[in-house]
């Protein structure tokens, strides 16, 4: 393993021409997010535009800290997308009630599977990538928590323990396996450009399913689960991330009707993505989020739809183009 | 330079450790600020509640502020009490009545006395993961004797999971330190103070529930 200390290969840079339009783009959108609710808060002030400004600002955020992970050294992006899936691998464990108090070891065990994952991925050993978690972890979690004999409700702990891998660890380390693709010919926009080709959709895609949902929304799409979901925001959001994925994809190697399949994957992956961890939280009794504790249950919530659609993203390129 | 010392250790090592590796996430933390000298009282699970709470404190506060600790635990001998002093800033008290030892609330009085401040798990031990156990009198004691002092009551959770009472290996999970306001006790005697305080701790978890869990129905 190589490492050079030269944290910002800016020459390299000069050259991803398609990376930092993408970056405009972002800065652009949050500019105009927070002009916009900002007249708009002027202009009426009975509108609720506190939680909108909130979430805006914790946009900028997050987007300044992504943005930057990409940019410096490969090493930083694989370290913090390390930490992401460690700090939403805490967050799944502590809110778990099906972990029981004796498994307490074994949690250290899947703490240690990440480590192991991005070197993989930073080496981009593909087939020990691929198997590592789905396989070997499945077997070795499992297995730990036999010889260790507490067999009362182990059924729940040997399921719900690997599938917090897969869901925090093995489908975050795709987002980092991206980096470690090898070059294409008359493809310049690189892993970097992928990389942020789907974080990008995803996250805008969580929005305009917001925004439609507000502006349109009337039939509920999945009560139980998420009351605030309904069908005209699914669609809509769905329709735009689509028409946005197929814009973008200079940052791909794709042409345009392959971006539109992929970037509507994309899309209703996110989706369920989402749902699926709504669930869960509803099974817990957990609020969405809380007033009082800034940053409560603030991870999941972000990473929930890129846990779902990075790994499809990933394999729908991957098997398009690298395999 | 023990308070330069101390910001290192909690205010910059710990911090890290707490908030990264462990997920300590505080709220209403500002009170510390506000005050000068107050009692801290918390439910005590875990030796991570001392580190959280020291953490938690302002620099000009945290040189002031010492944590009250069992001696027969912490200053078994004159290396051990001597680090617990070092690194901990505590004061010892023995659990058991014994002659030979000061008096405990005369320790903590004089700490209180030379205007510093207190923390305080009132439990006595650790206990079982994640339960609260009956106050004992002394921090009513101590209220009466000062009662210019206000105390502020804490609540703390997941620290008993993270690192429970007899084992060696921590295992993070998020944890959460919620800070009430600074109270005076209003009972005059020390069984209404002690009942006052356990009160107020308790309704910190009350709130702490009310904010994380909604109503299943």
């Amino acid at each position: 393993m190589k490492l050079d200390f030269q944290f910002l290969q800016s020459d390299k840079f000069e050259q991803n021409k398609e990376v930092m339009i993408l970056i405009g783009i972002i800065l652009g959108v949050l500019v105009f997010a927070t002009i916009l609710f900002y007249v708009l808060g002027r202009v009426k002030p009975g509108a609720q535009m506190k939680e909108l400004k909130m979430r805006t600002n914790s946009w900028w955020v997050m987007a300044s800290i992504f943005v930057l992970a990409t940019l410096l050294h490969p090493i930083v992006s694989y370290l913090a997308f390390a930490l992401l899936s460690y700090m939403a691998l805490r967050e799944l464990t502590s809110i778990s009630k099906n972990i029981r108090e004796e498994d307490r070891k074994v949690i250290i065990w899947c703490y240690l599977a990440i480590p192991l994952q991005y070197y993989f991925a930073y080496n981009g050993w593909f087939n020990i990538f691929i198997i590592f978690i789905p396989i070997i972890m499945h077997v070795w979690i499992p297995f730990l928590l036999v010889i260790r004999g507490f067999t009362t409700e182990i059924g729940r702990a040997m399921s719900v323990l690997p599938m917090q891998l897969m869901l925090t660890v093995f489908s975050l380390s795709h987002l980092a396996f991206l980096l470690s693709l090898p070059e294409l010919e008359g493809f310049n926009a690189g892993g970097r450009g992928l990389l942020l080709y789907v974080v990008f959709l995803t996250e805008m895609n969580d929005v305009f399913q917001f925004t439609w949902g507000k502006l349109l929304g009337r039939t509920k799409i999945i009560e139980k689960i998420s009351p605030n979901k309904t069908w005209e925001g699914f669609v809509g959001g769905v329709l735009t991330t689509t028409v946005v994925g197929y814009f973008l994809r200079f940052l791909t190697p794709l042409t345009g009707f392959e971006a539109l399949v992929v970037a509507f994957s994309v899309a209703c992956s996110g989706f369920i993505g989402d749902i699926i961890v709504s669930a869960v939280k509803r099974d817990i009794g957990l609020k969405d989020t809380g007033t009082l504790i800034p940053g409560h249950g603030g991870i999941l919530d972000r990473i929930d739809s890129l846990a779902i659609s990075a790994p499809i993203f990933f394999y729908l390129i991957y098997n398009l183009y690298y395999a | 330079m023990r308070a330069f010392f101390l910001w290192l250790l909690y205010g910059v090592l710990m911090r890290f450790f707490l908030r990264v590796i462990v997920g300590v996430k505080y709220a209403h933390k500002s009170v510390l600020k506000e005050q000068k000298q107050f009692i801290l009282v918390a439910n005590h699970n875990s030796h991570l509640d001392t580190m959280a709470m020291m953490t938690a404190l302002p620099f000009r506060q945290r040189a002031k502020t010492h944590p009250v600790a069992a001696g027969d635990y912490f200053g078994g001998t004159r290396l051990k009490a001597y680090i617990s002093y070092l690194l901990i800033n505590a004061i010892l008290i023995r659990r058991k009545k014994d002659q030979a030892e000061a008096d405990p609330i005369e320790l903590m009085s004089e700490a209180l006395r030379k205007g510093d401040s207190l923390i305080l798990f009132p439990e006595g031990s650790r206990g079982e993961p994640e339960k609260m156990q009956e106050f004992k009198k002394g921090i009513g004691i101590l209220l009466q004797r000062f009662p210019h002092i206000p105390y502020i009551p804490v609540y703390m959770k997941g620290m008993g999971k993270t690192l429970p009472k007899g084992e060696t290996l921590l295992v993070p999970f998020d944890c959460y330190v919620l800070f009430g306001n600074p109270h005076m006790p209003k009972s005059p005697d020390i069984e209404g103070i002690v009942k006052e305080v356990a009160e107020e701790v308790h309704l910190l978890k009350q709130l702490f529930e009310r904010e994380t869990r909604e109503q299943r129905n």
